[in-house]
């Protein structure tokens, strides 16, 4: 009996040192002032002329390996403040984007709370159990579901806002469901996804699915293809993302058709395309160009909340400096090539130790566009703030 | 390949045909130092320092290095970009954000980028370029430095090799037949960084200068320290090591 309970004893501290377990995060608090567009005033009911906005939040990560097996979670915490809240002003939505923390969402596993002035939410964005081999991946759970090389716009992934216009960071969207990864070849990996959706009709409503199929496929040392296909929020998706690299030059492309509503009729089918182009030009200095076509979705109202972007075509610059190592810059301009609209965004980022930083954010509409007719760049607001954040 | 006519120097040859090198043939001490410094396949640990007057940052990384074909590495510390990976297959590369699961193609232009806010570039950690291959030989008058008369290798990028810079001039040891000094040249022929090497230590039978010390000639006042704490040559990696798969891991 001493004997088996040694050995057990032995093969419970064997197995307990086999397991890895890793935990990180981040906090941020941030604040920043704000000056409405007075048309908004005017023609929208944003009755405010300049207000304060605070926001503080953070993420807790937590990782635990076994052998083949991973078991991985996220905590996502936000709260906010300020009298925008009062009049319920659509400015408050932009500067939280992204608000939706999980795209595709069964499970609900967020608490939202919101009052006159603040709002508070805690959501479980990630939770998954994987198992790989070296062929396969498995996984299962609310996954961050991650690829397409468009930063500003990526249409190929609808699993995960690019957030590289927000002043948050560290940020990914969860999506409830099944994957599967085939490895099969070095250059050849091919993924599956089952995810569901109940919050088109409520949490009590029918779970609305997505089949997806995403792969990638390496054609030469220049040449890179992904492939995307399947069904998705109610309609059947075909798209491409096709990157060369030529000397120092990234150039890629992606394209993604969308066919009308599976379960309406009369619904238009949707359109997107992306150009990009992206060089480190010096050592310093990295530039990224993105241009692209969006085709409105009429049946999303709050096309803002859903991709940040208020415009149809449009073409993006983005360029970051390192003035010094613990200081860097970086400036994008998009411009609406219908209206002529142009939104600016500047931050500069000081890294005050090595693991916590201070950033200034400006972002302002450059160019108001004298035709435009677009709601949601009336309401662009003109912001400066200030954050400091740190990461463990 | 051109290499410079030398007289005859009995002590240096004792040396360096010790150790299998020819000591009038420039290809050949690069080629000895790339093969002990590199090896075929090689796990390094280093802590990186980057310091001025003012501030001073630590970074912890693991590298694994296949040749030149492949590299992988992993920052271990601090927090703030702990985990984030970087795959180079030839002159591809990918990076890798954990926290996000996001994967990311970079132009081989990023080659060229500063690593990490340091004095090193993503080149001299990722190992694209080998001294050997990519750059043609010649020996220079010998100079003295330290109090030791150190050989003097030039180094000119060959026509068909992308390397970032196209001379560097290298003041090796007749002592070990590896390198010192490295001086960097841009295209208008002005020095632009000096590295150092110190501390030779030994690795499974391979000799590895164990301290880099990178200077901007700009700035004088910083510095980048590269240490290896530990490399293993013995490390065998499976041939699935180099992958997008093991990159996203």
């Amino acid at each position: 009996m001493k004997s088996l309970i040694l050995l057990l004893s032995f093969c419970s501290f064997s197995a307990l040192a086999a397991v890895r377990t890793e935990f990180s995060g981040n906090v941020e608090i941030q604040g920043r002032q704000s000056w409405n567009n007075p048309q908004a005033r005017k023609d929208y009911f944003q009755n405010w002329k300049k207000e304060e906005f605070y926001l503080g939040y953070g993420n807790v990560n937590g990782k635990i390996m076994y052998g083949q097996s991973t078991i991985e979670g996220n905590v996502f915490a936000r709260h906010s403040r300020s009298d925008l809240y009062r009049g319920n002003y659509a400015a408050a939505t932009f500067f939280n984007f992204p608000q939706k923390l999980v795209a595709r969402d069964i499970f609900k596993l967020q608490h939202v709370h919101q009052n006159d002035v603040t709002r508070d939410e805690v959501v479980l964005n990630k939770l998954y159990y994987q198992w790989e081999n070296e062929e396969a991946r498995f996984i299962g759970g609310r996954l961050y579901i991650n690829y397409g090389l468009g930063e500003i716009f990526n249409p190929i992934n609808p699993f995960n806002q690019p957030t590289a216009l927000t002043s948050i960071s560290q940020v990914a969207q969860g999506n409830d469901g099944f994957g599967f990864s085939l490895f099969s070849s070095e250059t050849h990996k091919i993924d599956f996804y089952l995810l569901g959706d109940k919050r088109i009709d409520g949490y009590d409503g029918q779970i609305d699915r997505t089949l997806w199929a995403h792969g990638e496929l390496q054609l030469s040392g220049d040449l890179e293809v992904d492939y995307v296909i399947g069904e998705d929020q109610n309609r059947d998706k075909l798209g491409t993302q096709v990157s060369y690299q030529n000397n120092d030059n990234l150039f890629f492309f992606q394209g993604l058709y969308q066919t009308p509503l599976l379960t309406k009729k009369n619904t238009r089918n949707l359109v997107d395309i992306l150009l990009g182009y992206d060089r480190q030009l010096t050592q310093k200095w990295h530039v990224r160009v993105e241009s692209g076509y969006q085709k409105q979705n009429p049946t999303t109202a709050t096309i803002v909340t859903e991709r940040f972007l208020p415009t149809e075509y449009f073409i993006a610059v983005a360029n970051q400096y390192e003035i010094h190592p613990l200081l860097k810059v970086s400036a994008t301009f998009i411009n609406d090539i219908k209206s002529g609209f142009t939104y600016g965004l500047a931050r500069l980022t000081y890294s005050l130790y090595e693991n916590a930083e201070a950033e200034l954010f400006g972002y302002s509409p450059v160019a108001r566009g004298d035709h435009a007719d677009n709601v949601a760049q009336k309401l662009v607001t003109q912001d400066i703030g200030l954050s400091a954040r740190m990461f463990f | 390949m051109v290499n410079m006519k030398i007289n005859f120097r009995p002590r240096e040859l004792f040396f360096c045909a010790a150790l299998g090198v020819n000591a009038n043939n420039a290809d050949e001490w690069w080629k000895y130092s790339d093969d002990q410094m590199r090896g075929d396949q090689s796990r390094g640990h280093m802590t990186m320092t980057i310091t001025t007057p003012n501030w001073k940052r630590t970074l912890e990384i693991e590298s694994d290095v296949n040749g030149t074909k492949e590299a992988l590495s992993t920052i271990i510390a601090p927090a703030k970009e702990k985990g984030i990976r970087t795959l180079r297959i030839e002159k591809n590369m990918w990076n890798y954000f954990p926290k996000l699961k996001r994967k990311v193609a970079v132009s081989s232009s990023m080659l060229l980028a500063s690593w990490m806010g340091s004095d090193f570039t993503n080149d001299d950690i990722l190992k694209a370029s080998s001294m050997s291959s990519d750059y043609s030989h010649t020996f220079l008058p010998d100079e003295k430095w330290q109090g030791e008369e150190m050989r003097t290798i030039e180094n000119k990028a060959k026509s068909d090799s992308k390397v970032m810079w196209p001379k560097i001039v290298t003041l090796s040891s007749k002592k070990d037949c590896l390198p010192r000094i490295n001086r960097y040249y841009d295209k208008e022929n002005n020095l632009k960084r000096v590295l150092t090497f110190s501390e030779v230590k030994n690795f499974d039978g391979h000799k590895v200068l164990t301290i880099w010390k990178m200077r901007p000639t700009d700035d004088e006042s910083k510095e980048t320290t590269l240490i290896y704490n530990k490399i293993d040559f013995k490390v065998k990696f499976p041939s699935s090591h180099f992958t997008q798969k093991t990159l996203t891991q």
